[in-house]
């Protein structure tokens, strides 16, 4: 099933999973995969099943056919191990809020729901292939996990924003990749699943590749090295302002 | 090949959003020192007088409908402006007790805990409040309840007192001069 493509191509199919599981390693040496369990399993995941693919790709007894089989169970494992680290995300930034976090789970549901949706509507829009049905099934189910996966994670930028709420240094770290990653999946799968740019899909297996390439440096960075300590880590409230709010209070308290 | 430009412009979007987010969260961190100058004072007072039913009964009985529902406008304005400063406060205090979550005190830590919950419960009431301000600027006619936001920001004065007593031991903080 080999096909001639250059070397910078085989590096980007073969390198970053090869980061990302040495990443996984030292999370595991770090004793950090407790923490992050679903990121860990994601690591180990993701990078096996693309190293799986890239053998089955040089092994000739490996048929298209089997090939995309492969991809299919690669698909599918992954996608649901995106999910539930999207679901560890929303918990690590949110749970310890009691005040939002009962809204936030509510309104994650409903966009899941939305997304759902969306992502059906948006596949059955998609041509379909009789011939090559494995293919432009798998095409397809990319852009429905990608669609999801962008959208929720959408939803929990804007709703930290929203309220101001900073998440710690990896859990921001693995949400800024796996958003990144997601939204240019969201973009390429779009186009290949709609029939876009068939003579020169390799563009958009090197668009592809090259960003998940950075998403794994970014979780590198945020995961393994530690952070600035910042010069002064408490800020203290001023002194005028309380005063000017005791004033309210004293109000309200004496009517 | 049209729900495929759709989808490239969404994830564009999506993209360029979270993008910026990464850039403010780190702007965020490295500004942390000038945010208790973003607070502004809110006449409590002056608040509470607007969302007072007596007010509104007292201006129904002495207004035409036309002049009421003008006036019931002006009002939700003057409101929402109140709320929106609540929430900007909110704001503010939530990211200095997120700073202040760190620390290595217990009792600091706690508190800044409480502060970041209360003014987390503030910021979302402001969120539904003004929702609520701006549905009944369509139909000022409509019943409005925005007291609530009202005993949340008192909470969060509580907390956010506490915070300063704890993180300056030095400065005595006082809930009524006069006590």
């Amino acid at each position: 099933m080999l096909q001639a493509h250059s070397l910078l191509w085989y590096y980007l199919w073969v390198g970053p999973n090869l980061i990302l599981l040495a990443l996984a390693f030292l999370l595991w040496k770090r004793r950090l995969h407790k923490a992050y369990p679903f990121f860990f399993a994601f690591a180990v995941v993701s990078a096996l099943d693309q190293l799986a693919l890239y053998a089955a790709d040089i092994i000739p007894s490996v048929t298209p056919q089997w090939w995309w089989r492969i991809f299919w169970a690669g698909l599918m494992a992954e996608g649901l191990l995106k999910f539930a680290l999207i679901g560890e995300i929303f918990g690590r930034v949110f749970d310890t809020y009691p005040a939002v976090a009962k809204l936030g789970k509510f309104m994650i549901r409903g966009v899941g729901i939305f997304l759902v949706f969306a992502a059906a509507l948006a596949a059955a829009g998609a041509p379909k292939s009789g011939r090559f049905g494995i293919v432009s099934g798998a095409h397809v189910l990319e852009q429905s996990t990608y669609l999801i996966e962008s959208g929720l994670l959408l939803f929990i930028f804007l709703f930290s924003a929203h309220f101001r709420l900073t998440a710690t240094r990896p859990t921001f770290g693995i949400a800024l990749g796996l958003a990144i990653s997601a939204c240019v999946h969201l973009a390429t799968w779009a186009v290949a699943a709609n029939g876009g740019l068939i003579e020169e899909r390799n563009l958009l297996d090197f668009l592809n590749m090259a960003t998940f390439h950075a998403c794994v440096l970014i979780w590198v960075y945020y995961l393994l090295v530690p952070a600035k300590v910042a010069a002064s880590p408490a800020v203290p409230l001023p002194e005028n302002h309380l005063d000017v709010w005791n004033r309210e209070l004293e109000r309200l308290v004496r009517p | 090949m049209s729900l495929a430009i759709v989808l490239v412009i969404a994830a564009a979007l999506a993209l360029i959003f979270i993008l910026g987010a990464a850039v403010s969260r780190s702007l965020q961190i490295s500004a942390g020192a000038g945010l208790a100058g973003q607070i502004q004072p809110i006449d409590v007072e002056a608040f509470r007088n607007l969302i007072d039913p007596a007010e509104d009964d007292y201006l129904r009985r002495r207004l035409s409908a036309p002049e009421l529902r003008l006036m019931r406008r002006e009002r939700l304005r003057a409101m929402a402006a109140y709320v929106q400063t609540a929430g900007r406060n909110a704001a503010v205090l939530i990211r200095m007790g997120q700073a202040a979550l760190t620390a290595g005190d217990a009792d600091t830590a706690e508190a800044a805990r409480q502060l970041v919950d209360n003014a987390l419960l503030l910021r979302r009431n402001a969120t539904f409040a003004l929702l609520r301000i701006y549905v009944a600027l369509a139909w000022p006619n409509s019943g409005l309840a925005v007291a609530p936001i009202l005993g949340d920001y008192e909470r969060l004065n509580g907390s956010a007192m506490l915070l300063g007593r704890l993180q300056n031991p030095a400065v005595p903080v006082r809930l009524a001069s006069t006590l």
